[in-house]
């Protein structure tokens, strides 16, 4: 019974953790509106593996933009060159360093 | 984990666990009984042996080919090199394999080298397991050293069964012997595992913003099932029938468990390829 509640105790002073790389923030955020932004900046939840992991920019017509991207410990970094006002999406692939492969896309809108 | 190269990957990667934890464990415990029990000589059931370690090259094998489709959405030569040089899963896999390949060349010879070759195979998987990576950032080699805690703690247990159920085979005299050694160190051994065990699905599913996906919450009750009708043969084995003498209905009980600690093994697998939230 000790041993129990001592494994108990030591499982709920554990940090927060998660399993596979999620989206945790970005900026500019989904859904918003902002003026032109020099990066576009995503954070995961685990360090990822730079080999399968990225990002690509496109704009509302679902063409891709040119930007120069960076991968680097838990974060993902788009440098697009200036961008006209319009909607604009952003569709990422994560591999942790659990192997998984995870996908998502978020939209923001550059306003003038 | 909907589609077939998932379903191949779990299997393989339960199996790669199966077989290295057989190889550890059974490596192990032999090298034990040898240092502490002179009157008993170990098994040495070199059929097995070799049965796991071929088991354990081809399935890890299978899992790095799955696990390479996988990361980069097809498996061709150019994504192969890549996953080796330039990920984690990769360099762990080739230290692996090599501990697998000098694993072969002692296995013969070299007890305590083929021992600790044994554990790199069995731990090493555990620098890219769910607890390392659910890590926070700083705290993956604290995530990853519970994880091969647990691995190893489980193969001693597995391993040491299949020692005592050959021990009973051959109608060794002096089995009672080496199963109260193999008990007072699979006291520690179970211990460990249950405490790394908690603190890992804790870890995993308390942490995170989202709720634990019913999948992964059946598959895990089911594997703590099997844990739990383990530990009560376990005791019952050590209080009840070791002080009654009573050989065959331990036995009987070891291969039970035996089998129960495969399935589990197998069910971890499983787990490992499983998304725990939602």
């Amino acid at each position: 019974m000790k041993t129990i509640l001592l494994a108990m105790l030591l499982a709920a002073a554990a940090a927060p953790a998660w399993a596979h790389a999620k989206l945790q923030s970005s900026d500019p955020t989904a859904n918003s509106s902002v003026k032109s932004p020099s990066l576009i900046r995503l954070v995961f939840s685990e360090s990822l593996e730079p080999a399968f992991s990225g990002a690509i920019l496109s704009d509302a017509a679902g063409k891709k933009i040119p930007v120069s991207a960076s991968v680097g410990g838990a974060t993902i970094t788009l440098m697009p060159l200036s961008l006209k006002p319009g909607a604009y999406k952003v569709t990422w692939h994560t591999v942790g360093h659990d192997t998984h492969r995870i996908n998502g896309s978020f939209s923001f809108k550059v306003v003038p | 984990m909907n589609d077939a190269p998932a379903l191949i990957l779990a299997v393989a990667r339960g199996l790669y666990y199966a077989a290295t934890m057989l190889l550890f464990g059974d490596l192990a415990f032999s090298l034990l009984i040898h240092a502490k029990l002179p009157v008993i000589l170990p098994p040495q059931d070199m059929r097995l042996r070799w049965s796991a370690l071929a088991l354990a090259m081809v399935a890890g094998s299978a899992w790095f080919l799955m696990a390479v489709a996988g990361m980069a959405g097809t498996l061709d030569v150019q994504a192969i090199i890549q996953t080796i040089t330039a990920t984690l899963f990769g360099e762990m896999f080739g230290l692996r394999m090599a501990a697998l390949a000098a694993l072969a060349l002692v296995l013969k010879r070299g007890a305590r080298l083929a021992v600790l070759l044994a554990l790199l195979a069995l731990s090493l998987p555990a620098a890219t397991s769910h607890a390392a990576a659910a890590s926070p950032a700083g705290f993956t080699a604290i995530g990853g050293s519970l994880d091969a805690i647990h691995l190893i703690t489980a193969g001693f247990w597995i391993g040491g069964l299949a020692v005592l159920l050959q021990l009973h085979r051959r109608g060794e005299p002096n089995i009672l012997l080496a199963l109260s050694l193999f008990s007072e160190w699979a006291m520690i051994a179970v211990l460990l595992l249950v405490m790394t065990g908690l603190i890992n699905a804790a870890s995993i599913l308390l942490g995170d913003t989202g709720a634990p996906s019913p999948v992964y919450l059946a598959v895990l009750a089911t594997k703590l099932v099997l844990v739990a009708g383990m530990l009560g043969l376990a005791a019952t084995n050590r209080f009840r029938l070791m002080p009654q003498s009573r050989d065959q209905t331990i036995a009987r009980n070891a291969a039970l468990e035996l089998g129960a600690g495969v399935t589990v093994v197998l069910l971890a697998g499983v787990l490992g390829q499983l998304q725990p939230t939602l």
